[in-house]
């Protein structure tokens, strides 16, 4: 035994010094992953201090300015470390893996909460003790009660407060901490043309102002503040070129010397000027996305269709015999180990639900080009085989699949599964398309975007949400209903189980919707179903809301803002309605299968069986089943979703689109509908804690079903039975993604 | 008149043995032959049983609460359920009160328009890997009307259909399921007469006779038929046997390949859920790699030099 928790130590600091990672198709590449590896999750105060500093320097000036002139002085004081062996080049923190934090966002709850950082259950990160004294003593008491979360609390009632954030049915405790997020920047263009093209437009558009104009006013602040973060970046390239030429005098390996300079040379062009090549175009891809990464608190910035815009700089590259597939293939794994620099900080609350350091970095290879032709290239390929090299978490790396995918590259896409990594995910691009063409439009309604703009920039974003490459902007990972609870409120009357790990336990949580003994049939009860769900997606809407108004005016994004078509002319920041498509927030359901099974298994126990009441279902799940074994075991041997079994399969497409319904209709600040998902993939376990036991015969505190996917163990009949359980939902309704989550066992693959 | 059902213990889906791609097995309740080394015991009967699993039983003593034949009683011992099955009269009460999923009855009744129901449900992965259904038991022949009339609707609406039998049937009723197949696997188990008497009650010259047939009507319909020799150690593996049945099966019309099956104990536990003793303890579970199968293969192929030889039953060429 004792051996056993020995060797496992040791491979746990085996894998913290780096030494079982260095894996990567060249010496470079496991160099760089060990010094990955070889890094905990660390915090870093400069952005903490750069706000600060710039916040206390322009108390009384317009919110916006102070937020951009802050973002400017954040890029002016970025490190300009290069380490050995790197090609690319920028770091967004001093260390590797370091979390430079929005202390904007985060000081309401790390105040109390700073103590246990070092050592919490879930993400624990290092921070040095001059740091931590910097955020005890200076930064955290001039934050802590002017946060977004704080400021929220301003508009709603205490018990509301503490519903949205504790009682784990209509939770909003997720998004204003997280904001800044879920966004495919307009890559093409910045990759095209270089940030110098934004700078160029502002300058002109400021110039061509009309002073007598009264909607000008923000305007020119507007711009003035676009030019000021863009002169930042123009000058972070500067620094950043400089210090590889420095690098470069004092190195005595002649090869390496060659290369600092050739990276000094490319730091001059790129990302301020356009790319000239593959080189500079992956470097343009790492720089702007952790410039977003810093900026916004979020996680999900998205390379979307990277095969697709890096493609004609790889051919003329090949073309011209200044590149392999085998060296474009280094870059590509360099930028993967990059890419999990950027850990995601989050509150120890939420780290219970999303632990995991992943912010969710995406990029998508495959799919149709704008004539609806496959888009396979040589990249899909390399993209594809770089995973297998690099063996990193990050990106999520994902393969857009239609009926002309090309066998070839999904026997590659399988290989890479096979490596039992999680990599690549695999999407549907009619579903995507379908997606799209009604994201946030309402119901019944369309979309702004044309059908040739979804086919040519459409693309995941993040998990699993739709987006058009710079044309769409919200934090999509917003609201997040626990269907599960909700179902288990109409059998309660609206009271969370005593039974509990919840601040409600005992106490009415939702609304009444009646006693257990007044529902006369299956339908009343039902009706009593949805609008507990309905209740919680509303009270879940009316904060997000407030939430919303909040950010527009207060947490402004010059970075995002730029790389979004179209909104410099319109002179509107991107939390502002800059977009062309501005989404949500949206509503994320959690537990779906935990609520069809319940629903079904009150159906066939009470209501079609009549071997028990409602009553007795609802003191059973008071009670956790403490002496109601032999109910619970009617309970678990009704029909469960996930087997091709239409009993439960038409209540749960039923419930499913029912959620749709109430979310799509729903008006957000921005002017645009909010848009349902489902999606958690590992929140089932934090939200299965807070939520008493339900009438599926799960137990209190355990998970509830991840993703759509069925209960966990309850899907019996194989995955062909599974697979037309799922096959019988709506996912048109679903315009903010889906996630299905399925595990076949090796031994039980049949090669088709 | 209503419709002629079939009993059926079990329908599974997702299968990747007794036919090519990705296949919904449906397994035939009853079977004349008592081989020693079933894995299938729930198919030996044809009426319905009553299964539990002394594995899952946490001992609890719900069942024995409900039951009104008296038959489960917690052992002091063991602390595990006993079931006296010869007094249980498929009430069917003990089923849903047990907490862990360990009791079962086994054997549900299905007209063939309900089996090409089930079959049907996944079609739509069927078609990429020439996946469909498998009929197996049991023996399929017992029930050879309802077998039949369920493989010509499947195999009308395009599904690749497969048996899996013993031939122990009068031709008639072979023939009636075997014509709306793909391909037929069918067992010989002992080429010796006798030695088959003994070690599976029945004797084999109807078998071989039937085997003869098959071989030389089903590829006129473009069907092809396997042997399949199952190999159980001390029983039927001895080298003359095999050679013996290599070369009967070498003198069968259009060469039928040949699978070699390593015997496995997968079924031994099942007994002891329907109340009976499995009787081939002694044996051990043989790997493909087994230097003994690879001599039988060996020694197979050169007294079956033009049929194609191989070790499993997955490893059957996809095409047919």
């Amino acid at each position: 035994m004792s051996n056993a928790t020995c060797s496992t130590a040791t491979l746990g600091q085996n894998l913290r010094a780096g030494t079982v990672a260095k894996v990567g198709s060249t010496k470079r590449i496991q160099e760089l992953n060990g010094m990955l590896h070889g890094n905990r999750p660390n915090v870093d105060i400069t952005r903490a201090k750069v706000y600060t500093k710039v916040y206390r320097e322009t108390e009384g000036m317009p919110p916006m300015m102070r937020r951009y002139k802050a973002s400017a002085a954040v890029y002016r004081a970025m490190s300009d470390t290069v380490y050995d062996h790197e090609q690319l080049v920028g770091w967004p923190t001093k260390r590797i893996r370091g979390a430079n934090f929005a202390i904007e966002l985060h000081a309401h709850w790390l105040a109390d909460d700073l103590v246990n950082l070092r050592n919490r259950e879930y993400d624990p990160f290092e921070i040095t003790d001059e740091d931590y004294e910097a955020l005890e003593k200076d930064l955290l008491p001039y934050w802590k009660d002017k946060t977004m979360a704080v400021q929220w609390g301003h508009y709603v009632t205490e018990h509301e407060w503490n519903r949205a954030q504790f009682g784990g049915v209509s939770d909003v405790s997720n998004y204003l901490c997280a904001n800044g997020s879920h966004f495919i920047p307009a890559w093409t263009d910045v990759i095209e043309h270089g940030f110098v093209k934004y700078y160029e437009e502002a300058k002109q558009l400021l110039a061509a102002l009309d002073p007598n104009d009264p909607t000008a006013i923000d305007k020119r602040i507007f711009y003035n503040g676009i030019i000021e973060v863009l002169e930042a970046i123009r000058d972070w390239g500067e620094r950043m070129s400089a210090s590889c030429s420095r690098k470069a005098a004092e190195e005595k390996d002649p090869v390496r010397k060659q290369e600092l300079e050739k990276m000094a040379d490319m730091m001059k062009r790129v990302p301020w000027g356009p790319a000239t090549s593959f080189y500079d175009a992956i470097e343009t891809a790492w720089a702007v996305c952790f410039f977003l990464f810093v900026e916004g608190a979020g996680p999900s910035i998205t390379w979307g269709r990277i095969d697709q815009y890096l493609y004609p700089y790889y051919k003329a590259d090949v073309e011209k015999g200044i590149l392999t597939p085998e060296s474009a293939m280094e870059l590509i794994e360099e930028l993967y180990i990059r890419v999990n620099t950027n850990v995601w900080f989050q509150s120890s609350q939420m780290a219970y639900i999303f632990g995991g350091y992943y912010r969710y970095p995406h990029l998508d290879l495959g799919g149709l080009d704008e004539n609806g032709k496959d888009a396979t290239n040589e990249l899909s390929y390399l993209f594809l085989r770089a995973m297998r090299y690099a063996r990193t978490t990050a990106p999520t790396v994902s393969l857009m699949l239609h009926q002309k995918t090309p066998d070839s590259l999904l026997r590659e896409a399988c290989e890479l599964a096979a490596e039992g990594m999680g990599h690549p995910s695999f999407f549907n691009v009619e579903s995507l398309y379908t997606m799209l063409e009604h994201r946030a439009a309402g119901p019944d309604g369309y979309s702004n975007y044309t059908r040739k703009e979804i086919m040519k920039y459409g693309s995941p974003i993040g998990c699993v949400e739709p987006g058009v490459e710079g044309r769409q902007y919200g934090h999509t990972d917003s609201g997040i209903i626990n269907v599960a609870g909700a179902a288990l409120m109409a059998v309660t009357n609206g009271v969370m189980p005593i039974e509990s790990d919840n601040m409600f336990a005992g106490k009415l949580l939702t609304f009444e919707t009646g006693a257990p003994d007044s529902f006369k049939t299956f339908d009343e009860f039902y009706a009593a179903v949805k609008a507990q769900v309905k209740y919680a997606i509303e009270e879940c809407h009316s904060n997000l809301v407030i939430c919303e108004k909040l950010l527009a005016e207060q947490f402004n994004l010059p970075t995002f803002t730029v790389l979004l078509d179209g909104a410099l002319e319109k002179a509107k920041d991107a939390t502002a309605g800059g977009a062309k498509v501005n989404i949500g927030p949206t509503m994320q359901m959690v537990g779906f299968a935990t609520m069809a099974d319940s629903v079904a298994a009150i159906k066939k126990v009470v209501f079609d069986d009549k071997e028990a009441t409602l009553q007795e279902v609802c003191d059973a799940c008071m009670n956790n089943f403490k002496g109601y074994d032999a109910l619970r075991a009617k309970l678990l041997a009704a029909p469960k979703f996930g087997n091709d079994d239409d009993y439960v399969d038409t209540i749960a497409a039923d419930l499913w689109k029912w959620f749709s319904d109430c979310t799509i209709r729903l008006k957000m600040y921005r002017g645009h509908y909010c848009d349902a998902a489902i999606q958690m993939v590992q929140s089932n376990v934090g939200y299965g804690a807070m939520t008493g036991a339900t009438p599926n015969g799960r137990l209190a505190g355990m998970p509830i079903s991840d993703t759509m996917s069925a209960t966990q163990q309850a899907d019996t009949h194989g995955p062909t039975a599974a697979a037309r359980s799922y096959g019988k939902l709506d996912y048109g309704a679903y315009s903010n993604g889906t996630l299905l989550n399925m595990w076949i066992s090796q031994t039980e693959m049949i090669e088709q | 008149m209503s419709e002629k059902k079939a009993t059926i213990f079990d329908i599974g889906r997702y299968r990747n043995a007794d036919g090519p791609g990705i296949r919904t097995i449906i397994f035939f309740k009853g079977c004349p032959l008592r081989c020693k080394w079933c894995c299938n015991p729930f198919g030996l009967s044809r009426k319905r049983q009553l299964v539990v699993n002394p594995f899952k039983c946490t001992g609890c003593g719900s069942c024995a609460q409900v039951c009104r034949q008296n038959c489960n009683t917690v052992s002091a011992e063991t602390h595990k359920v006993i079931t006296d099955f010869s007094r249980c009269v498929l009430c069917g009460d003990c089923i849903v009160p047990c907490q862990v999923n360990a009791r079962s009855l086994s054997g549900d009744e299905y007209t063939a328009r309900e089996l090409y129901q089930e079959a049907g449900k996944d079609r739509a992965f069927y078609r990429r890997g020439g996946g469909g259904v498998t009929l197996s038991g049991g023996e399929v022949l017992y029930q050879w009307e309802v077998a039949s009339e369920t493989l010509r609707l499947c195999r009308q609406d395009g599904m690749n259909c497969c048996i899996e039998t013993s031939a122990f049937a009068p031709w008639e009723h072979l023939w009636a399921v075997a014509r709306y197949c793909n391909t037929v696997f069918v067992d010989l188990k002992h080429i010796d007469s006798g030695k088959h008497q003994e070690l599976t009650g029945v004797p084999n010259e109807r078998i071989l006779e039937n085997m003869a047939k098959l071989c030389e009507e089903l590829p006129k319909l473009a069907g092809r038929v396997i042997v399949r020799l199952p190999i159980v150690p001390g029983y039927n593996d001895d080298n003359e046997s095999i050679a013996g049945a290599a070369d009967f099966v070498s003198h069968l019309a259009h060469h039928p390949e040949i699978n070699l099956l390593p015997y496995h104990d997968l079924g031994a536990t099942k007994y002891e859920m329907i109340g009976e003793t499995y009787a081939l303890t002694d044996v051990e579970s043989r790997k493909k790699k087994d230097p003994r199968l690879q001599e039988l293969l060996t020694l197979c192929q050169t007294h079956a030099p033009d049929n194609r030889v191989s070790l499993g039953g997955e490893a059957i060429d996809p095409k047919g």
